[in-house]
């Protein structure tokens, strides 16, 4: 919009110069450039009219943006905001222009000051502000155009501060708001609606469930926390089976004259894990449950009968009947699980304690049973 | 085990396949050296070796006890009454030590070739041995037999760079890597040739897939382990660490020690010299310590316990049957017994019935003195003794924290050889015991 009001400027500069051309009066190239470089300047018509009778007039305002567009012309031609600065420092009365016009409510009023326009319109030009500004306005004549309310250009700040969120609501007024989408603050009390009218259509079957339930998100996740719930009960159900294959920590191994002397009864191996040897240990006849793991790095070793020792086949170890280890790098006796006398006289091995020799336990008297 | 004419039935197809490759690599060989080389006298050589590899081909064939070649039982008796842990070690020590000093003699092309043939011809003589085939052909180990002739092969081809760049460095001419570092393309040359290696490798392991079954074994339990119970092939060298260490050291100090060693060498390493190019006699401390690390301590271990650890992690000869039930005296006692009962002839130090922890820490303490204080010596006072001595030259060069690092790490590594030769001398189970904390040294 703005180039096609540019280009239209141009045409009217061309043909006032022209008419100057042919009055006599003398335009200097500088001030040429500066008209035909600066989008500013040509940018509302009402610049170019006080423009056009410039080299008449010269007034401070007027010139100040031409004499600067060299440094401007690389970027778009437009002054930068430390021109602009320095220019408003220099020239009093257009600097108080630029300050006022930045603020945005004082500067809808003063197009009608012919004088500072000027220099009013590079102060407005800045980046941010400018485009809004000019296509605000636009809209918002064209919003009150249709609404047939108000007279005059609306600037931001009149938007902003419009009394429409005291206004009764109307139709028009509703179109309007349409119409100029970037007012955001009347806007935003207009949301709430839709709900409203969801509330309103709610009466049907899908209403059914969110009455009950509240809302679809509280169904699925009620749903999801439900069967969570469940699949954790049945997890938990696996904790305790039916049939438990692990045999008991406590279980018999029959009665003592089951175990001769000098016997190294292997048949528990197996099963539990457990060899029961009936020996002397330190002058006392003993029948004793060793547990089948390696002190060293944990294998099973094996009974040679022929060797009369457990050897382990990982590394070597070796063990005499007793559990004592005398060769290969187990570094500690086997260990005993506790055994005893049940009430009916049969052997009963208790895996949950376990006896070391190194500390001593062997001489617990739940370590073994004497014959 | 079935009968040793079955044996050989099974065992000579392949026999007569294996001579026969020899043959033709042979004959393959003289004829290069014929044409290409102008060695008339060595293609001579190997052109009879290959007709008496095709006389052993067509030998191994028939599948008669009588006619497939084999090694004279004597042999067999001798070199298994002769193998055992400490002749084995020291062995394959000697070996390497002398392969390292006379390494100009060995890199010869020709020696090499040598050296190749004669072994492939013990392994193929020792193949007709049951109990050898039994434990080589087993498809655990057959990719270990691969490994040792191929790690053989790539040490041979780096000394032979490494003994090439030496000769020329002594003349005063740059390394062979520098006359030619042309700049090759990734594609196409190596994209090329890693496609052909690619589909090479791919043909061959489907091929090895088809022929040598999976090494499954029966379903696992917790209460039966199997007779000898192996590790993979790569942890071999642990296994046979714990045989003489207790595994938090075996099993976790040292190998931890091992990754954290290699990489400490970047920063421990001062010598500039060597960088892209092999060479010996530049580095020598290096090259010899990582030599001895991985060729001595972890080769030689693997192969120990690949085919020379039987049953009940027993030491078998390499034509030896594994039998469960061999019996070999390896009593061992700690060093707190051996100090206390045995020299000073006195009970070991035991803390009264009842008494508090302290009093037990304390009596632990006066029982493994002697241990810790070799232990301390070892580690403590050795390292300033030695930068004051042997390596002087290293201290001054590599500072405090570095000397430090470096000798407390090589100290470390030397544990194993001398815990070995301890064991096997007096045999020695722990030079500290202390079961109670399971700590044991």
């Amino acid at each position: 919009m703005a180039e096609r009001k540019k280009m239209s400027v141009a045409e009217i500069l061309a043909a006032a110069r022209a008419e100057k051309a042919g009055g006599g009066a003398k335009p200097t190239p500088a001030e040429e450039s500066a008209v035909s470089d600066s989008p500013e300047a040509a940018e509302s018509p009402a610049a170019a009219d006080s423009g056009a009778p410039k080299p008449a007039a010269p007034k401070p305002a007027g010139a100040k943006p031409a004499a600067k567009p060299a440094a401007g012309a690389a970027a778009g031609g437009r002054p930068s905001v430390k021109d602009i600065l320095a220019m408003a420092r220099k020239n009093q009365p257009a600097g108080e222009a630029a300050a006022v016009s930045a603020e945005k409510p004082a500067a809808a009023p003063k197009p009608a000051a012919p004088k500072p326009a000027a220099a009013a319109k590079p102060a407005a030009s800045k980046p941010a502000a400018a485009k809004p500004f000019t296509s605000l306005d636009t809209a918002s004549i064209l919003a009150s155009a249709r609404a047939a309310a108000k007279p005059g250009p609306v600037s931001k700040s009149d938007a902003s501060i419009s009394p429409r969120p005291e206004k009764p609501r109307s139709a028009p007024e509703k179109k309007a708001a349409a119409a100029a989408p970037k007012m955001p603050m009347p806007k935003m009390p207009a949301k709430p609606q839709p709900a409203k009218k969801a509330a309103v259509e709610g009466e049907d079957r899908r209403g059914f469930l969110e009455i009950a339930l509240g809302s679809f998100m509280a169904v699925g996740f009620t749903a999801l926390s439900v069967t969570g719930g469940l699949f954790t009960l049945g997890l938990a159900r696996f904790l305790f089976p039916n049939v438990l294959a692990e045999p008991p920590s406590r279980f018999k191994v029959g009665f003592k004259d089951g175990f001769p002397s000098g016997k190294v009864e292997t048949k528990f191996v197996a099963q539990y894990g457990v060899w029961v040897v009936n020996s002397e240990v330190q002058g006392q006849q003993q029948i004793y449950a060793l547990k089948t793991v390696c002190t060293h790095l944990g294998c099973t070793p094996n009974w040679l009968e022929a060797e009369q020792k457990f050897k382990c086949p990982c590394h070597g170890s070796g063990f005499y009947k007793d559990g004592v280890n005398f060769e290969g790098p187990a570094p500690r006796p086997l260990e005993r699980y506790a055994i005893k006398v049940a009430d009916d006289g049969q052997l009963e091995v208790d895996k949950s304690r376990t006896f070391q020799e190194e500390l001593g336990q062997w001489a617990d008297p739940s370590s073994f049973v004497t014959v | 085990m079935h009968s040793p004419e079955l044996f050989l039935k099974d065992v000579s197809g392949f026999l007569g396949g294996y001579y026969a490759a020899i043959a033709i690599a042979n004959a393959i060989a003289a004829l290069i050296l014929w044409q290409k080389k102008n060695q008339p006298g060595w293609a001579l050589v190997w052109t009879v070796f290959a007709g008496v590899m095709m006389v052993l081909c067509g030998l191994a064939l028939t599948g008669s006890p009588s006619l497939v070649p084999a090694l004279p039982a004597a042999v067999r008796a001798a070199v298994n009454a002769l193998s055992g842990p400490v002749i084995y070690t020291l062995g394959t020590t000697a070996l390497l030590v002398i392969l390292f000093v006379f390494r100009k003699f060995f890199v010869q092309p020709m020696v090499a070739w040598t050296i190749l043939n004669v072994s492939l011809l013990a392994m193929g003589l020792s193949m007709a041995d049951a109990n050898f085939a039994s434990i080589v052909m087993k498809p655990d180990n057959v990719p270990i037999v691969g490994l040792v002739f191929l790690l053989a092969f790539f040490t041979w081809v780096a000394t032979k760079q490494a003994v090439v760049n030496d000769e020329r460095i002594a003349r005063g001419e740059p390394p062979m890597e520098k006359l030619d570092d042309e700049k090759v393309l990734v594609w196409p040359d190596l994209v090329y040739t890693e496609l052909i290696c690619m589909v090479a490798v791919s043909a061959f392991l489907l091929a090895w897939a088809i022929l040598l079954q999976a090494p499954l074994e029966e379903p696992a339990s917790s209460v039966k382990t199997p007779n000898p119970s192996k590790a993979p092939w790569y942890f071999l060298g642990l296994q046979e660490m714990l045989v003489y260490f207790d595994p938090w050291y075996a099993g976790v100090v040292l190998p931890s020690l091992v990754i954290f060693g290699l990489m400490a060498i970047p920063y421990l390493d001062y010598n500039k010299k060597g960088n892209g190019y092999y060479s010996i006699a530049e580095r020598k401390f290096g090259y010899l310590t990582f030599q001895f690390g991985f060729l001595e301590l972890w080769i030689t271990l693997i192969i120990l316990g690949t085919f020379l650890r039987g049953p009940n992690w027993n030491f078998f000869g390499p034509f030896e049957y594994w039998s469960p039930y061999k019996v070999e005296v390896l009593n061992n006692v700690d060093l707190p017994q051996m100090f206390w009962v045995n020299l000073l002839d006195r009970p070991l130090p035991r803390p009264p019935q009842g008494a508090g922890a302290l009093t037990q820490v304390g009596y632990i303490l006066l029982r493994e003195a002697p241990g810790l204080l070799i232990m301390g010596a070892y580690l403590v006072l050795l390292p300033p003794l030695l930068a004051v001595t042997i390596f002087r030259g290293f201290f001054k060069k590599m500072g405090f924290i570095r000397y430090m690092v470096m000798m407390n790490l090589m100290l470390l590594m030397l544990t194993l050889p001398l815990k070995m030769i301890l064991r096997w001398t007096v045999n020695l189970k722990y030079i500290i015991s202390i079961p109670e904390f399971s700590l044991n040294f």
